[in-house]
């Protein structure tokens, strides 16, 4: 346990040193729920989940690529795959929830008449979702760049797809819009139900993913062979 | 020459000769501190360095020659490919314990790669490594997460081996204080020098004690102290037992090392 959390504390504490990349997470989501402030308000508030999910996949996604190097020495140094990326992935929720809550206090002072457990619990499921796809994103594609192109090829299908669609449920954040739109529409609970057997769905298929591509990228190769000391 | 290029030529003379670390280091010391109290041309007041190393020698003896140990690493017929250029082909070289080896060659003669499959980090398209004991790489650049200082990655290097954060700390300063830098700032490593921020590289492949120890070039911006202070560590880790693999393209250093392998014949078939 005592790697996974120094895994988990690295992350967040470089994180917390990045204070350019910090702002700039908290910039998305706001730009994305003040853009769409003045429309109705269930827009403004899947704009922000949106923005909330957008920033901690790019968080996610810069972290792993910026521990590539580091990580096969880890490895060498007595940490197994799985103390690398469930360490990272934990730093990553914790930095998820950090900057959740000024914007769940946002939504709770600015809008009325809405479920707030339910925008809670949809912030949960983006950040719960966003750690693993920006790992896994950065985990296949070596750069940055690459990346981060897919990550907006991603979100901006999911910000144009309408979610009736049968393909919308394929995106990875279609979850905290379905519950968006029970705590905003005030709708039955198969959205809440739905939206977060979706998460938790999805959140499971990314770590197992994950999982498997740090696995193989941290295997133990067949032609080194270890004999004990004599 | 001024005395400082003769003390680094006197502490080289010395190595060379075998003097225990410890002891050339003091005699140096010693040298240094007398030119600087009574001033004067160190060509004057002590000769030549080859001289007067011969004359310390006489006096103190030297270390016994290494007493190589057990087989620690051995790998044989290596063969790498990219694409359709073959990097290395049926390149094998073993090291025992107390030795050092040199992996030279030009530049993209496969010396890095040769060093990442002894690593198991790539793999090859033939051959086989063993290694006995516990490894530990220092990669020619990279290696280190920039928004965290020094005395981090003690800790999380530490951390993989199971050691506490107090003890990490200071085994990662002690060993940085052997290469001359003392590692206890508040500086991040995207800050620090490239030669400081290979001292942590190097710090951190040392600090799990490993067996056998992979060094990819590490000496990539370091002044002359630092070099000769980075050689003074390794002759101490190989006097210690350990196997040190050093990938290299000064062949200067080559008198100090046990074996070398010479990885442009070993393209063409060779070995070491």
């Amino acid at each position: 346990m005592n790697r996974l959390f120094t895994v988990a504390e690295m992350t967040l504490r470089e994180l917390a040193r990045r204070r350019g990349v910090l702002l700039l997470l908290l910039l998305m989501p706001l730009t994305f729920w003040l853009i769409r402030r003045d429309a109705y308000v269930g827009q403004s508030i899947r704009a922000l989940l949106l923005g909330i999910s957008w920033a901690v996949s790019t968080a996610a996604l810069f972290a792993t690529s910026a521990a590539r190097e580091l990580e096969p020495r880890l490895r060498l140094a007595g940490y197994r795959p799985h103390h690398l990326y469930i360490g990272r992935m934990l730093g990553l929720w914790g930095l998820g929830l950090a900057i959740s809550v000024p914007f769940f206090l946002l939504t709770v002072f600015d809008a009325a008449n809405l479920r707030y457990a339910g925008i809670a619990v949809a912030m949960l499921c983006c950040v719960a979702v966003a750690a693993p796809f920006g790992m896994l994103i950065g985990a296949l594609l070596p750069r940055e760049l690459e990346g981060t192109l897919l990550l907006l090829t991603v979100v901006a299908m999911q910000m144009l797809l309408d979610p009736a669609d049968a393909g919308a449920k394929l995106t990875p954040f279609w979850s905290s819009r379905e519950i968006a739109t029970w705590a905003v529409d005030h709708t039955d609970d198969g959205y809440l139900t739905r939206g977060i057997m979706h998460g938790v769905v999805v959140t499971g298929l990314l770590i197992v993913t994950v999982a498997a591509v740090f696995a193989v990228r941290l295997r133990r190769r067949r032609h080194l062979h270890h004999v004990p000391l004599v | 020459m001024n005395a400082d290029d003769w003390l680094r030529a006197f502490a080289a003379e010395l190595h060379q000769r075998r003097v225990a670390v410890d002891a050339a280091r003091h005699v140096v010391a010693e040298a240094a501190t007398h030119l600087r109290d009574g001033g004067g041309d160190p060509w004057l007041v002590f000769g030549p360095p080859q001289t007067y190393a011969a004359a310390i020698v006489e006096s103190i003896g030297t270390t016994p020659g290494p007493r190589t140990g057990p087989v620690r690493l051995h790998a044989r017929g290596i063969t790498k490919r990219y694409g359709r250029r073959t990097v290395l082909r049926d390149a094998s070289l073993t090291v025992r314990a107390g030795q050092i080896a040199a992996v030279v060659g030009a530049n993209g003669c496969g010396k890095s790669t040769f060093l990442r499959i002894c690593a198991g980090l790539v793999s090859p398209d033939g051959g086989e490594v063993t290694v006995s004991g516990r490894l530990g790489f220092c990669p020619q650049q990279g290696g280190t997460a920039d928004f965290l200082l020094p005395d981090e990655h003690f800790v999380l290097v530490g951390a993989g081996q199971g050691v506490a954060r107090g003890p990490a700390r200071r085994a990662g300063r002690a060993a940085a204080r052997q290469l001359g830098w003392d590692a206890e700032g508040d500086v991040l490593a995207r800050h620090l020098s490239g030669g400081t921020r290979q001292k942590l590289n190097l710090t951190m492949s040392t600090l799990a004690e490993p067996d056998v120890l992979l060094l990819d070039e590490p000496y990539q911006g370091f002044d002359q102290g630092s070099y000769v202070n980075l050689w003074d560590q390794l002759l101490r880790l190989r006097d210690e037992g350990r196997a040190i693999v050093v990938v290299t393209h000064l062949l200067n250093q080559l008198d100090r090392v046990d074996v070398v392998l010479d990885l442009t014949s070993a393209q063409q078939g060779g070995r070491s």
